[in-house]
């Protein structure tokens, strides 16, 4: 596509321009306005991605931006060759080296970030700058990974309006910024319609096959927890999920999202059970599978029937925390493809939820977990560390000696942190080794995971299998697009404690020190300026003591919620959805005349729009109505010759027709002569209107005559 | 098997866009294909979909869609850039063999038309930034080392705009066939007097028209300077450029070159005739030219002086000895010489040369 070009001769002719072939195609020159164009998109691809990039990385960019805008005012020249060269072979090898601590997609993506930053520097000819306009174009693709938010979204497609302009400037040749970027916001807004007809009806289909993940710090709850770590996440204002039900929610003390369930304590710490960790590692590749809870209720009698089970249907969108457990209520069971459902009645993600990711889910609060429990199970659940808090044990025995029955013992456990003075606080004194014992008869102060904790060490001691669950309790709800927030602020531990016959139940002893932490949510308990929004100063949920801010925040929040749920969570499932709407049921043939129809609407849309219509310039109007009046004339018999001036026409027409209709002659003769004064003479403005007056009337009364089936002039 | 193609597709060509000397590109004539760019533009519009279905990206898959959109809506702009460009070929400068020829097309556009190439197959391109409702002119240059008749062919018009995704391009003829002229080749002058008896230096001196005012000699081209009377307006009325007039006064009596045609050396005698007409018309001599020929009637151009006779003779110098196979063809070619008559042209502008040309009875 190199062009060459001819020295053109020089004309010296007043009247023609010639345009000197130096343009931006002239092989190895880059104009100044591609350079600055470049200089423009560097900066706004890499800045997104700063995230992503090793230090190295940035050093090499920062340097190679300040050469190219050394090269751009002239005050250096372009590096030589075998710099860039082994620049570039080092930091290949350097990421190479690093690949593994920093993940293998950032290692791709620092390789491509520094191949864009080095070829940006020895950039030379034309070639090479759409070279770096398409790796550009990836780079904002990579961006969207983790980017996705309808600000981001804006933000990037400014990019993209960026990165067109350097194209722009290769084939145009006006120099003026303002220019360029138009062109290209017009181009690109200008594909916008088509683009969303592709994606509403272009085929999704299911990954292909295994891509590398982000190497990300994990947020929210994390795989263990340490007594004091929730405290940390109820200093955060970050959103965790949102949920939309599909009919009737459940109420706010209902709402304990499971995350996670840790069996093993050390004495200091819980875990997940070794073997639910390796299913949860094998199931990518041997997704495990447990019954749906419903199959538990089977109508047996016409009763139940009438009376069916409370079953809660939901959507829940995940924020990217970068692990793989997802969100669910007692019992919940999905039927998504890309969830599995654990036998520890969890859902868990088959890839990590390194992007907002959305899925439905169903919950049956009167299914009940595990009717049998196996041995093994049973002593994982009853074990306990060796030498440990022995005066929670002591008071154990004691519950045990005066409550036989589990049940009604597990109930005298919860009452105890009742009538105790128990406190509940977020911010703890420090508890030594013996952890349960310091809480329970030195503090008596501490939040949900020492309750918990607590309470299921005492349960396990006096016989009865218990664990504990970690998730989050409660959520904000948003009337205008009526779906609940949970942020991670909301975060809580609770127990479970296996019974005969009832399976796993849920206690919640924080219920029993702060019922209004439960029942009324996080907010009741706790100021906000106390806790998450300590650390955030600039969170918008400060808004919330303001009633009409709160609600611009609401507002925005459920703007963001439905970008999410339609475009980033555009599925099979809601294509279908959206085409079913518009067409009824969805057949093939339908599918291809609605494409069509719409296509061509859009086609004819962007022909009208780039000019392609009004490829015939418009008459201007005063000619334009004269020549249809000679054109009707000539359905008459009576035809202007090509050669014939109006006045001459004029002439010819009322010499031969003068006898028969004068009426007509004497109105041609007033347009004709206003006509000829309207175009060749200088009028004044008041003549020019007056003559325009006249033209019009007499073309009005000369089109009334010819119109018609007549054949005789009238 | 390629050659054949490549005539039907010159014969279809031919038939959708005949040839003609002023041309409005449009649907008929622009032709649209993705550029080498445009395919791997396309490439990663399908990389980005693939990536954006391997990470369940909806945002990738909307910018590669929005990619692929964008392509599409190339493709219009790039036809709405060719389409409405119209182009006019002007007469190009004389021209001697060997000497590369350079055809001046004028270009305007119904809107405005971007980053336009112009080229003639196997020649080097001319680029035109822009072009508007104001006409600018291209300078197509066409290499050729013989002389004679000489027909450039289809002019390929070619635009990478907007992106430089697709090419939009067309070829069109416009008829602009040019004689060029025999190579100059330095000489000394072969005069002959016609009764064949004067002496050298009076030959020399003999026939030399002076500049003055007397008699009318012609039309030149307008030199940037010349002064504003000598100007002939009713030409550049007409569109036909700027055009001095030229005047002069004679002096003297005429002088023969001649041809007498050795087969193995022609083209050489030829460039050597044309040298010395050359040099006597810048002499400003009265002279004649004669040149034989085998198997077929002598060409005589009378003796007379001034750019019109140097013009007529180095035509009939240029074409010795080619077949022009039609006349209208000859005609054409006299139509669009209209520097150079020596009378205010005839209505159409035709006769002059022709009656000049024939051969002697």
């Amino acid at each position: 596509m190199t062009m060459q070009t001819s020295t053109p001769q020089k004309v010296n002719s007043p009247k023609l321009k010639t345009y000197h072939a130096n343009g931006p195609q002239t092989g190895d020159n880059i104009s100044r306005q591609t350079l600055f164009w470049l200089l423009l998109t560097n900066i706004a691809v890499l800045s997104p991605l700063f995230d992503k990039t090793t230090p190295w990385t940035l050093g090499i960019c920062a340097i190679c931006l300040l050469w190219r805008m050394g090269i751009y005012v002239g005050k250096v020249a372009k590096p030589p060759r075998y710099l860039v060269t082994s620049l570039a072979v080092g930091a290949a090898i350097t990421l190479a080296l690093v690949s593994g601590e920093i993940g293998l997609l950032n290692a791709l993506v620092n390789l491509l970030i520094l191949g864009y930053a080095l070829k940006y520097i020895e950039m030379r000819s034309v070639r090479d700058v759409r070279a770096v306009v398409i790796v550009g174009y990836f780079l904002i693709a990579l961006t969207f990974i983790d980017h996705q938010s309808m600000l981001n979204t804006v933000h990037l497609m400014g990019v993209t309006i960026i990165n067109t302009c350097v194209l722009v400037t290769l084939y145009q040749s006006k120099h003026n910024w303002q220019h360029t970027a138009w062109i290209s916001a017009k181009l690109l807004l200008q594909s916008l319609p088509l683009a969303l007809l592709l994606f509403l009806v272009l085929p999704r289909f299911a990954p292909l096959w295994l891509v590398p993940n982000m190497k990300e710090a994990q947020t929210g709850l994390s795989e263990t927890l340490a007594v004091g770590d929730i405290s940390k996440l109820t200093r955060s204002s970050a959103l965790a999920f949102r949920v939309s039900f599909t009919d009737a929610s459940p109420i706010q003390a209902e709402l304990y999202w499971r995350a996670l369930v840790l069996e093993d304590y050390d004495g200091q710490t819980w875990r997940q059970d070794t073997g639910i960790k390796q299913i949860q590692k094998d199931a990518f590749f041997f997704p495990p599978s447990r019954p749906t809870p419903a199959r538990q209720f089977t109508p047996l009698t016409q009763q139940e029937t009438n009376n069916p089970q409370p079953v809660y249907h939901y959507q829940v969108i995940a924020e990217p925390s970068h692990q793989s457990w997802l969100y669910g209520l007692d019992v919940a069971y999905s039927q998504d493809d890309k969830v599995v459902n654990l036998p520890d009645y969890r859902l868990y993600a088959l890839r990590n939820v390194d992007q907002r990711m959305g899925y439905n889910a169903s919950s049956w609060p009167k299914a009940k977990m595990d009717l049998t429990l196996s041995a093994k199970q049973r002593q994982i659940n009853l074990k306990l560390p060796a030498d440990s808090n022995p005066r929670t044990l002591k008071l154990a025995t004691e519950f045990k000696a005066k409550y036989p029955e589990p049940k009604q013992r597990l109930w005298a456990m919860m009452g105890y942190f009742n009538h105790e003075p128990f406190f509940y606080t977020l911010t703890p004194p420090p508890i030594g080794r013996q952890q349960i014992d310091d809480f329970l008869f030195e503090n008596k102060a501490g939040f949900c995971a020492h309750y918990a904790s607590a309470f299921i060490f005492l349960a396990r001691a006096t016989g009865l299998p218990a664990r504990m669950v970690t998730g989050y309790q409660g959520g904000e709800y948003n009337p205008q697009a009526d779906y609940l927030s949970v942020y991670q602020y909301m975060a809580h531990a609770w127990a479970e404690v296996w019974l005969e016959n009832e399976g796993w139940v849920r206690f919640d002893p924080t219920a029993m020190v702060a019922p209004n932490r439960i029942e009324q949510g996080f907010d009741a308990e706790f100021s906000p300026e106390q806790s998450y929004l300590q650390e955030s100063p600039f969170s918008s949920l400060r808004f919330k003591t303001m009633p009409w801010l709160n609600e611009l925040r609401q507002r925005f929040a459920s703007l963001d919620y439905y970008w999410s749920l339609w475009v980033l969570g555009f599925n099979q499932e809601r294509q279908n959805k959206v085409l079913s709407g518009i067409l009824g049921d969805v057949t093939k043939t339908k599918v291809a005349v609605f494409m069509s129809v719409c296509i061509s609407l859009i086609g004819l849309y962007i022909a009208y729009s780039v000019g392609l219509f009004r490829f015939k310039r418009e008459q201007d109007p005063i000619s334009a109505k004269y020549q249809r009046i000679c054109q009707r004339l000539s359905k008459f018999g009576i035809n202007r010759p090509a050669h014939l001036g109006p006045n001459a026409f004029a002439e010819q027409l009322i010499d031969t027709h003068q006898q028969q209709s004068p009426e007509f002659c004497r109105e041609f003769d007033t347009l004709t002569q206003s006509y000829v004064a309207l175009k060749y003479q200088q009028l004044a403005d008041r003549d020019y209107q007056a003559a325009l007056k006249r033209f019009n009337a007499a073309a009005r009364a000369l089109n009334w005559r010819l119109f018609g089936p007549s054949k005789q002039l009238k | 098997m390629k050659r054949v193609l490549t005539a039907l597709w010159q014969r279809w060509l031919a038939r959708r866009m005949p040839p003609s000397s002023e041309f409005v590109l449009s649907h008929r004539s622009i032709f649209i294909l993705p550029s080498g760019f445009g395919l791997v533009w396309i490439g990663l519009v399908l990389l980005l979909y693939l990536f954006g279905t391997n990470y369940q990206n909806n945002l990738v898959i909307g910018l590669s869609i929005l990619l692929l959109s964008l392509f599409n809506t190339c493709i219009l702009y790039s036809y709405k850039n060719l389409a409405g460009l119209r182009l006019r070929a002007l007469t190009a400068p004389e021209v001697y063999a060997g000497e590369t020829i350079t055809f001046p097309v004028l270009l305007t556009s119904s809107h405005s038309s971007h980053n336009i190439s112009l080229n003639y197959p196997s020649n080097l391109a001319y680029l035109l930034k822009q072009v508007g409702a104001d006409e600018v002119q291209a300078l197509v240059s066409f290499a050729h080392d013989r002389r004679g008749l000489v027909s450039p062919g289809r002019l390929k018009i070619e635009s990478f705009y907007p992106l430089g995704l697709c090419r939009a391009w067309s070829h069109i003829d416009l008829d602009n066939a040019h004689i060029v002229y025999a190579h100059p080749i330095e000489s000394p002058l072969q005069l002959k007097a016609a009764t064949e008896s004067g002496e050298d230096e009076r030959l020399e001196r003999a026939g030399k028209y002076i500049a003055g005012i007397d008699e009318y000699k012609g039309l030149k081209p307008h030199v940037l300077g010349e002064s504003l009377k000598q100007v002939a307006w009713k030409q550049w009325a007409q569109g036909r450029g700027m055009l001095t007039k030229e005047f002069e006064q004679p002096q003297g009596d005429p002088v023969w070159l001649t041809l007498v045609p050795d087969p193995t050396q022609l083209e050489q005698q030829l460039g050597q005739l044309s040298w010395q007409v050359n040099h006597l018309s810048q002499q400003e001599q009265y002279f004649g030219l004669w040149l034989q020929r085998v198997g077929a009637e002598d060409l005589i151009l009378t003796p007379d002086t001034g750019n019109a006779h140097r013009i007529a003779c180095q035509r009939a110098l240029a074409l010795y000895g080619q077949n022009l196979s039609t006349q209208d063809k000859t005609d054409k070619l006299t139509n669009n010489q209209g520097v150079s008559h020596k009378r205010p042209l005839p209505p159409h502008g035709q006769g002059v040369h022709a009656a000049k040309m024939e051969p002697r009875r």
